[in-house]
């Protein structure tokens, strides 16, 4: 009788050693933390990613409109700029043939003048 | 009545007739008759627009395009018609009087005539001038086998179209450009 009380009460201090408060060791309330935050990161995603996830098609519809818009303007804008140059070009170069037509005419003017001073010279100096 | 409302419209058209008259601006017809003769035809319309746009591709480092984008700078308008024949007399004289009646209008004064017997080259240099300044330049040339047309309107500095002498071929045509020049007899 006295040895199962006694072996009772080795049995709860032995469960008293084991069930005593013991405190943390110093890495573990920040490891705790590490882990919380890691566990609660998906679920502070912003509501675009999220609804992102829900419905990607219509993500992926959205970003390639915007995208093809983006394109449509740019090769726009090339093409028109390519348009203006080369009316440009083509305005110059009717003005340097203009001015060649313009000045062959003078030269024309001035050769019928030159030739009738010249026989006019020659007439003063036969009289 | 009737007599007051002639009056009325005779005083209304009047204004925009003499204006019209003095236009350095030259009516050129279409030629379209003699382009389909012609075996080879030039035909230039260059209106303020255009000559901004060929002046921005001009390049001002170069002497040639320096100096021809002086001489765009106070200019309105270039027009060239110029036709080319296979052969003498394909066109007319009539042809060419729609321009040259317009220019028997006030304001144009003929500044050079010559015809040379010995090229049949017959070239006459009207010239546009208001308050001094010249601000129409028309030049009507005809040879046995082609006829050029030009109109140049704005102001035109002759000194400026002296200078691209060698450029293009212009001669010096010792014009006093320091007064305007007197009216002529047609």
């Amino acid at each position: 009788m006295s040895k199962n009380i006694e072996s009772r009460e080795d049995i709860e201090s032995q469960m008293r050693a084991a069930l005593r408060p013991v405190a943390p060791r110093q890495a573990f309330s920040r490891e705790l933390l590490a882990r919380v935050m890691l566990e609660a990161r998906p679920q502070s995603r912003p509501r675009f990613f999220a609804a992102a996830r829900v419905r990607p098609l219509a993500w992926w519809l959205t970003a390639s409109v915007a995208a093809c818009l983006v394109l449509a303007v740019g090769v726009h804008q090339h093409l028109q700029q390519q348009r203006l140059q080369q009316s440009g070009l083509e305005a110059r170069r009717e003005v340097m043939k203009a001015l060649h037509v313009t000045s062959e005419k003078l030269n024309l003017a001035y050769e019928a003048v030159k030739s009738q001073s010249t026989s006019l010279e020659d007439e003063e100096s036969g009289a | 009545m009737t007599k007051h409302m002639l009056t009325l419209f005779i005083a209304l058209l009047a204004p925009g007739l003499a204006w019209g008259a003095s236009s350095p601006k030259l009516i050129i017809p279409s030629f379209a008759g003699l382009a389909q003769k012609a075996s080879e035809s030039v035909t230039i319309t260059l209106d303020p627009a255009l000559l901004g746009m060929a002046a921005r591709f001009l390049d001002s480092n170069d002497p040639q395009d320096a100096a021809t984008k002086d001489i765009l700078k106070g200019l309105q308008g270039i027009y060239v018609r110029s036709y080319t024949f296979d052969h003498d007399s394909a066109y007319s004289q009539a042809d060419i009087e729609g321009v040259r009646s317009q220019l028997a209008a006030p304001g144009w004064n003929r500044l050079l005539e010559t015809r040379s017997r010995k090229t049949h080259a017959d070239v006459d240099i009207y010239i546009m001038v208001d308050q001094g300044k010249a601000v129409g330049l028309a030049i009507i040339a005809s040879e046995p086998r082609e006829f050029t047309i030009v109109n140049i309107v704005g102001a035109i500095d002759l000194d400026k179209l002296h200078k691209l002498e060698g450029q293009f071929g212009v001669p010096k045509l010792d014009i006093d450009t320091s007064k305007p020049a007197p009216p002529q007899k047609k």
